[in-house]
């Protein structure tokens, strides 16, 4: 897969060293030595699970603040995030995981932090948030081959048809350029690094 | 009654905010004019975030009684705005260019969140713990005051018989709206452990 054009996007270009930070995480270098430990992977699917739960709410706010040309990648996205729940589920239902676990203090910064911009920002200022959101997941799993015992999750955000979604998202940050937008997507990126540091230490 | 249930739910985390260094600080009148300083401009920040919570919170009511309480206490925390206007002039910070501490910002968001999307009972449960703990704090550190005080006025205006009317009348308001649910008590407690955090960011904050 060609990362590439989302590495060289304006936005990670310019968000420095925040974009590896959010992008490399001792948890996923833990999968790729096949050395993750079981509470690792327990906290992540949880805590990832009520993470998306409060996406779906940022996205649908965001969506009705979308012009309608937009609105219909963003649309597509909100569907996959249903689909993603459903998916957790199951995962969590075959491991005898808890998903109404409360959220980790981290995981509701970032939900809090979304979800308040999303009535706050502008729409171009929330395409980018949301690209952030989903650009760091694409590359941080690209980055892992899709074998082993995770290979279901690591497909899941390094596949042709997820790294199409962002490529639409990074096509509409292109074309509605808004002065706030690297600044949001600086914050998403800062909240991906906790995240990634939460699941790994608790 | 509801709130005062919530109050005695969460009496560690009050505890802690009392016993807290920053507080015992402001109590004996020792706090680093750089913690107070990095307090009042936190704070600034955090009160803007609070009247535009009490505006939407506003917006929510059905009843006219229970909108113009949200008026009033709106108008306290402005007036609570000039104060910190004050201190800053007198502390030397440009309000205008402070930036948010991590702390300030979950805390923040936490309340814009509950305001733009939640329940008015889960917002006046957001909002409460801020008033209860200044009272509480307030009227604690009364009887530490001594002649020329360095925190005299921040104590005196918490301690003040009008932020303690202000405070009343918003518990009487969630006893009004709220019921005893998961999501009143989680967002009272969160914002309860939000103010602990608040406390501890001047300390570990050096200029």
């Amino acid at each position: 897969m060609i990362l590439g054009e989302f590495e060289e996007s304006t936005l990670v270009g310019a968000a420095g060293s925040l974009w590896r930070e959010a992008t490399e995480a001792p948890f996923l270098a833990a999968i790729r030595a096949g050395l993750l430990p079981n509470e690792a992977f327990h906290r992540w699917l949880v805590q990832d699970y009520l993470f998306v739960k409060g996406a779906t709410t940022f996205l649908a706010v965001a969506i009705a603040k979308t012009p309608r040309p937009a609105q219909k990648v963003l649309i597509s996205g909100l569907a996959a995030l249903d689909m993603e729940l459903d998916w957790f589920e199951e995962k969590a239902s075959k491991r005898g995981f808890d998903l109404n676990a409360p959220p980790h203090p981290t995981c509701r910064r970032y939900v809090d932090f979304l979800v308040a911009s999303a009535y706050t920002q502008p729409f171009e200022v929330l395409l980018g948030m949301l690209y952030g959101v989903e650009v760091t997941y694409l590359c941080g799993w690209s980055a892992l081959e899709p074998t082993g015992p995770y290979a279901e999750f690591i497909d899941r955000w390094s596949n042709d048809q997820f790294a199409q979604y962002v490529r639409r998202l990074l096509d509409l940050c292109r074309q509605h350029v808004h002065a706030g937008q690297q600044e949001l997507f600086n914050e998403v990126l800062r909240h991906e690094h906790e995240f990634w540091r939460m699941t790994w230490k608790g | 009654m509801l709130h005062e249930s919530l109050w005695r739910e969460n009496a560690d985390v009050i505890r802690s905010c009392l016993e807290h260094p920053f507080v015992r600080g402001l109590a004996d009148g020792t706090l680093s004019h750089d913690a107070f300083r990095y307090y009042v401009a936190q704070d600034a920040l955090f009160l803007r975030a609070f009247v535009r919570a009490y505006a939407l919170a506003a917006a929510k009511c059905a009843d006219l009684d229970h909108a113009r309480l949200f008026h009033e206490l709106m108008t306290g925390a402005l007036n609570e705005l000039k104060l910190h206007a004050g201190y800053a002039a007198q502390l030397g910070i440009h309000l205008t260019h402070v930036k948010p501490d991590p702390a300030t910002s979950a805390y923040t968001e936490f309340l814009l969140r509950v305001a733009w999307h939640d329940s008015l009972a889960e917002i006046i449960a957001a909002m409460l713990p801020c008033m209860q703990l200044y009272w509480y704090l307030g009227t604690e550190l009364a009887a530490s005051l001594y002649p020329q005080h360095p925190f005299e006025d921040w104590i005196g205006t918490y301690s003040s018989k009008e932020f303690k009317q202000l405070c009343t009348r918003l518990e009487w308001l969630l006893d009004e709206v709220a019921s005893d649910c998961p999501a009143v008590r989680d967002a009272y407690c969160y914002a309860m452990k939000c103010e602990l955090g608040f406390f501890s960011a001047p300390m570990e904050n050096p200029p």
